[in-house]
C-alpha cells in the first residue's frame, strides 16, 4: 500500500478550498484513499471535504496519504504531483484580504471626552456607517419532532436525502445567478459541503440510529432528522472551534448557514429563523450572521454591522467587503446590551463601534464623510478621464478577468477594454467541457456588457499547473514546459473549435478579439487559423450566423515568440506579453519558488532589453502591442513601460484607479530617457534605485500644494483641525490612512501640546501610511483653545506628516528650514495675514525653497555642514 | 560669551530646529556668540568639535530626550532645559547663564 507522507504546506491550514481541490484530485481514481494528521492523530476520508477541513490540519503539520486499490500506483503518482505542484498553490488566488486589525491605539481627545461608550473591535470592512441598531441574524433551533410526522426511519432518510437534493440545487441555481464574485464562490463552497459524503453520512447514521446487540434483534432507533442535523452540526463546529487556525474557527457560520437551509426544506420555512427586515437604514447588529443571512438582509437599508463573532476571513466579512459595507467583529459581549433603535456609528477602519455618540464627535464623522463623499467624487473624475500621459499619449489601460462575473468590476473600476480573458475558469472543476452553449453566453455577456469596448478572448490555457480531469494530459516531469496551451491544440483539435465556434458566434454582439496562449512559432498560428476556418465553415453548414472576420492575436510569453515578433507578424493581428511566464522563462526562475524570488525581478535590465526589442518589431510591423501581467499593473514600473511605448495595459481591474493616476503624472520623453538609462545598468536593483529617484521628483514629491491649505476652516476643536488637514493629506493620495496619521499626530501631543503659545500649533507625526512627507496649512474661522490650560488661542495650524522609516533626507531638510522660520514673527504673520490661498502657498514654497528672507544665522562660529 | 548647545526633542521633526533658531536669534540679539548642535530626525548635524566645546564658556541642553555623546561636555557648566522652554521663553535661559 502506498503511503505519501507531507508537510501541510498552507499558513490557512486545510480549509473547504484545498480541501476540495485534494478531493478532485481523488475523485477520478479507483483507489481507497485516506488522509492522516500525524499531529492529532486524526484520518479522513479524502473524498470528503468535511472529513478534511474537520480534520484540523494547520500549516507545519505532518501528514500522510495511505492509498490502496486496484489503481494504487497511478493514483500515488497522481496525489504526489497534486502535493508537490498544486496544493502548495490552492490559496494563491485567495487574495489575503486585509487582515482584522486591532484599532489605531491613540484616538483624538474628541472620542475620549462625552458620554459615548467605544467598542474596539476587528475592522472586518472598512467604510463608515451610522444609524439606529437593528437585531439579526438570530441562531438556528433544532426541531426535535420527525420531518415525516412520525417515527419511521426509512422515510426520515427519505426526506433528509430530498432535501440534501433540493438545498445543493438551490444553491447550484443561486451561484449561478450570483453577480458578484465571491457570493457565487461562497455559495460554491456549500454546495460542496452539501454535497459531501462525509457530512451526509454523519447525519444518516444518526437518523438510522444504531441497532443494539444483534441478539437483542429490537428495532432500529433513530433521531428525527433535525435532531440529527443538529447533533451532527454541533459536532464539526466543536472541532472547527477547537482548531488550532484562525480561518478554520471561522468557518462554523457556514455549518449553521447549511443546517438552517436543510431544516427549513424539512420542515417549512417557519423553523428556520427568518431573514430579519429592516424597516429602514439600520446598523445590523448580531452575536454571529452566517452569509445567507448576510445576503437576505436589505443592503439598500444595511448601513453597517457590528458583530460579535465573526473574523476577517469568514465568509460573512468576505461578503461585507465585496458590497462596501462597514462592519467590525470580535467585539466584547457589551454588544448584548445594545437595545433595538439606539444610535450607532460604525467605524469600519478603525474597527470602532461607537454608542451614543456625543455631539462633538458627530460633528467629527461628518468631516468623515465629507471626506469619503469626496473621495468618491475623485474617484469618479479619474474613471471618466482618459488613460493618457501628461503630454497626451494615449495608452489604452484595460482589465483582466475570469469569467463573466468580474465584467461588472472592470467596467466600474474605469477599464477602457478587457485586455485578457481567461477562459479556462470556465472548463475548470468540472467533470465535462462546457458546450458551444455555454460559451457562446459567457463570451456574448462580455461582448454585450463592453458596449462596443474591445475584448480579447484568450483561448484555452491548461497544462502547466492545470489539469481539467477530462482531459487526460499526461504527467510530465515538467509541465511548465511541457505540453500546455497551444501545444496539444492539434490533439484537442474538436475541443478548440468549439470554443472557437463559440466565440464566433459571440463576436456578432461586440468588439471580440482571439489570443492564443504559449505561441512559439508560425506553425501554431497558422494551425489556430485553420482549426477558426473550420470553425466558422461548421457555423456556416449549420446556418448558423456569426462574424467571420475577427482578428487573432498571439500572447508573447516565451522568449522565442518575444525575438521572433517580425516574422509572426505575418499570421497575427496584434500581440500581448504575458510577462508572469515570459519573465519566469527567460530568467529561468520559477515565479512560485521563493527560494528565487530574487531573481524574478521584471526590472531585470536584460528582461527590459528583451521588450524594447519585442516592441521595436512590433513597431516595426505595425502591430499593436499590450502587456498583461503583473508588471502592467505596478504603478512603480509604469514609467518603464511608458518608455516602451506600449499600446495597452492590461491589468487586475482593482489597480486601474492608482495606475491612471499615476499615468496622468508621467511625461513621455522623460520616460524613454529612463528606459535608456536602465537598459544600460547593472541589475534590477539598480533599475530600482533609478526608479525611485524618478518616481520621488514627481509633482507628487513636493511637499506642499494649494489642496492641502484650508483658510477660514470651521474647525472648532483641535481634534477636528487636525482631522481636517489629515483628510486633506489623504485626499491629496500622500496619506494612505488618515485615521493612522491622526493616531501618530496624537501619540506626539500627548507628550507635550505642539502650541507655540504664538498663535500657532504645529502637530506632527511620523507614519508608515504617509507616502510623501508633506506640510499642510489651516487657519480656523474662529481662533481655537488648544488645551484647556491654553491662555492663548492658536490661528493657524501647521501639520508636518512624515513617512515612517526610510532616509527622506531632502525633504526633512525642507521641514527643519520651515521650522526654524516659524520663529521669526515677519514669517507667522505673513502665514496669519494672507489674503489667499495662492499667497499662503507662495510664502510656503519660498521658505521650503529657501528664496524666502535670509535665515542664515551670522553669528554661528562655522557654517553647518 | 561664547555659547554652545544641543537641541532634541521626541521626533526630531520640528522642535529640534525650532529652538535651535531661537537660540541662535537670541544669542545674535543680546550679543553673544553661539554655535547650536542639531540631534533631530537627520542625525546629528553641525556637529559641535572638541576646539568649539572647548572655547565656550558655558553649554546649553534644550532636550527632551538623552543628549547623544553628552561626554564631550564633561569640562563645561551644563545648563538643561526642555525644548519647549527655549522656544517659549529664550530670554529667560539666557539670563540663567549669566549667574
Amino acid at each position: 500500500m502506498p503511503v505519501i507522507s507531507f508537510t501541510f504546506p498552507l499558513p490557512l491550514g486545510l480549509h473547504a478550498r484545498p480541501a476540495s481541490q485534494l478531493q478532485e484530485a481523488c475523485l477520478p481514481l479507483a483507489a481507497a484513499i485516506r488522509f492522516r494528521n500525524e499531529r492529532n492523530n486524526r484520518r479522513a476520508d479524502a473524498r470528503s471535504v468535511l472529513a478534511l477541513v474537520a480534520s484540523d490540519t494547520c500549516g507545519g503539520d505532518p501528514c500522510r496519504l495511505e492509498i490502496s486499490g486496484p489503481d494504487q500506483e497511478r493514483a500515488a503518482r497522481v496525489l504526489r504531483d497534486f502535493l508537490d505542484r498544486r496544493l502548495p498553490h490552492a490559496d494563491d488566488e485567495l487574495a489575503p484580504e486585509k487582515k482584522g486589525t486591532a484599532g489605531p491605539a491613540c484616538l483624538p481627545p474628541v472620542f475620549l471626552d462625552g458620554a459615548q461608550q467605544l467598542l474596539q473591535g476587528l475592522t472586518l470592512s472598512p467604510g463608515l456607517g451610522r444609524g439606529p441598531a437593528a437585531r439579526v441574524g438570530g441562531a438556528v433551533s433544532w426541531p426535535r419532532r420527525f420531518a415525516a410526522g412520525k417515527k419511521n426511519v426509512k422515510q426520515e432518510l427519505q426526506l433528509f436525502r430530498a432535501a440534501c437534493a433540493e438545498v445543493a440545487a438551490d444553491l447550484r441555481r443561486e451561484a449561478v445567478s450570483a453577480r458578484e464574485r465571491n457570493a457565487s464562490g461562497i455559495l460554491r463552497a456549500h454546495l460542496t459541503m452539501v454535497s459531501d459524503p462525509g457530512f451526509q453520512e454523519r447525519i444518516t447514521k444518526l437518523i438510522r440510529g444504531r441497532r443494539s446487540l444483534p441478539s437483542q434483534r429490537r428495532p432500529l432507533v433513530g433521531l428525527p432528522a433535525g435532531k440529527a442535523i443538529g447533533q451532527a452540526i454541533a459536532r464539526l463546529s466543536r472541532d472547527l472551534r477547537n482548531s488550532r487556525s484562525a480561518y478554520l474557527r471561522e468557518r462554523t457560520a457556514d455549518l449553521d448557514d447549511l443546517a438552517a437551509r436543510l431544516v427549513q426544506k424539512l420542515y417549512g420555512p417557519a423553523a428556520a429563523p427568518a431573514p430579519t427586515t429592516l424597516a429602514g437604514p439600520a446598523v445590523g447588529v448580531a452575536a454571529s450572521l452566517t452569509p445567507s443571512q448576510f445576503l437576505a438582509l436589505d443592503r439598500r437599508r444595511l448601513r453597517g454591522l457590528a458583530l460579535a463573532d465573526a473574523g476577517a476571513t469568514s465568509h460573512t466579512a468576505i461578503l461585507a467587503r465585496s458590497f462596501a459595507v462597514p462592519a467590525v467583529g470580535g467585539l466584547p459581549a457589551s454588544l448584548a446590551e445594545i437595545g433595538t433603535g439606539e444610535e450607532l456609528i460604525v467605524d469600519g477602519r478603525r474597527g470602532l463601534i461607537l454608542r451614543r455618540p456625543s455631539a462633538a464627535l458627530k460633528r467629527y464623522y461628518r468631516l468623515e464623510e465629507r471626506k469619503l463623499r469626496q473621495q468618491e467624487r475623485n474617484f469618479a473624475r479619474l474613471k471618466t478621464e482618459p488613460a493618457q500621459t501628461a503630454d497626451g499619449r494615449k495608452l489604452e489601460i484595460a482589465a483582466n478577468i475570469g469569467g463573466a462575473a468580474e465584467l461588472g468590476s472592470a467596467w466600474r473600476n474605469g477599464a477602457e477594454a478587457v485586455g485578457l480573458f481567461r477562459t479556462e475558469m470556465l472548463f475548470l472543476e468540472r467533470d465535462a467541457p462546457p458546450d458551444e452553449d455555454e460559451q457562446f453566453a459567457a463570451y456574448r455577456e462580455a461582448a454585450r456588457t463592453a458596449n462596443g469596448r474591445p475584448v480579447i478572448i484568450r483561448t484555452l490555457d491548461v497544462g502547466g499547473d492545470k489539469h481539467p480531469p477530462y482531459l487526460d494530459l499526461a504527467r510530465e516531469d515538467n509541465p511548465f514546459l511541457g505540453r500546455r496551451a497551444v501545444r496539444f491544440y492539434a490533439q484537442q483539435a474538436e475541443l478548440i473549435r468549439c470554443q472557437l465556434r463559440a466565440i464566433l458566434r459571440a463576436a456578432r454582439f461586440g468588439a471580440l478579439k482571439i489570443m492564443v496562449p504559449m505561441v512559439n512559432d508560425l506553425e501554431e498560428v497558422r494551425l489556430v487559423r485553420r482549426l477558426l476556418a473550420e470553425a466558422s465553415s461548421e457555423l456556416k453548414a449549420r446556418k448558423i450566423p456569426q462574424r467571420e472576420k475577427i482578428e487573432l492575436g498571439i500572447m508573447v510569453e516565451t522568449p522565442a515568440a518575444a525575438m521572433f515578433l517580425d516574422r509572426l507578424a505575418c499570421e497575427a493581428d496584434f500581440f500581448s506579453i504575458g510577462s508572469n511566464d515570459l519573465l519566469q522563462y527567460f530568467l529561468a526562475a520559477d515565479r512560485g519558488n521563493a527560494g528565487v524570488a530574487h531573481i524574478y525581478d521584471p526590472r531585470h535590465p536584460a528582461f527590459l532589453r528583451l521588450l524594447a526589442r519585442a516592441a521595436a518589431q512590433a513597431r516595426a510591423a505595425q502591430r499593436w502591442l499590450g502587456m498583461c501581467g503583473e508588471m502592467a499593473g505596478d504603478p512603480e514600473l509604469l514609467p518603464l513601460l511608458v518608455g516602451l511605448g506600449l499600446d495597452e495595459l492590461s491589468l487586475a481591474a482593482n489597480r486601474i484607479p492608482a495606475l491612471k493616476a499615476r499615468l496622468r503624472q508621467l511625461d513621455t520623453g522623460a520616460c524613454r530617457e529612463l528606459l535608456q538609462r536602465a537598459l544600460l545598468c547593472a541589475g534590477g536593483a539598480e533599475v530600482g534605485e533609478l526608479l525611485l529617484d524618478f518616481n520621488g521628483r514627481g509633482p507628487a514629491a513636493a511637499v506642499t500644494a494649494s489642496e492641502l491649505i484650508s483658510l477660514a476652516a470651521d474647525s472648532r476643536t483641535p481634534s477636528e483641525a487636525i482631522k481636517e488637514l489629515c483628510d486633506r493629506l489623504e485626499l491629496a493620495g500622500r496619506v494612505a490612512d488618515s485615521g493612522a496619521l491622526e493616531a501618530a499626530v496624537w501619540q506626539r501631543e500627548r507628550t507635550y501640546p505642539t502650541d507655540l503659545g504664538l498663535g500657532f500649533a504645529i502637530p506632527h507625526g511620523k507614519s508608515p501610511q504617509v507616502r510623501a512627507a508633506s506640510v499642510a496649512f489651516l487657519r480656523p474661522a474662529h481662533a481655537i483653545r488648544w488645551t484647556k490650560e491654553a491662555d492663548s488661542r492658536v490661528r493657524g495650524v501647521l501639520l508636518i506628516a512624515v513617512p515612517a522609516g526610510g532616509p527622506e533626507q531632502e525633504h526633512l531638510k525642507l521641514i527643519a528650514r520651515l521650522s526654524r522660520r516659524l520663529m521669526h514673527e515677519d514669517f507667522r504673520g505673513a502665514l496669519l495675514n494672507a489674503p489667499d490661498k495662492e499667497t499662503v502657498l507662495e510664502i510656503l514654497m519660498s521658505c521650503l525653497r529657501g528664496t524666502g528672507a535670509a535665515e542664515k544665522n551670522d553669528s554661528s562660529m562655522e557654517k553647518r555642514k | 560669551m561664547t555659547i554652545v548647545a544641543v537641541t532634541a526633542c521626541p521626533t526630531g521633526i520640528a522642535h529640534t530646529y525650532m529652538a535651535a533658531e531661537q537660540l541662535e536669534k537670541t544669542a545674535r540679539r543680546l550679543g553673544h556668540r553661539i554655535k547650536v548642535e542639531t540631534q533631530g530626525a537627520m542625525g546629528i548635524e553641525n556637529e559641535l568639535s572638541a576646539e568649539d566645546i572647548a572655547g565656550a564658556q558655558v553649554a546649553i541642553f534644550a532636550a527632551d530626550i538623552r543628549v547623544q555623546r553628552s561626554e564631550r561636555f564633561e569640562k563645561l557648566k551644563i545648563v538643561e532645559v526642555p525644548v519647549q522652554e527655549a522656544i517659549k521663553n529664550p530670554e529667560a535661559l539666557f539670563a540663567r547663564l549669566q549667574l
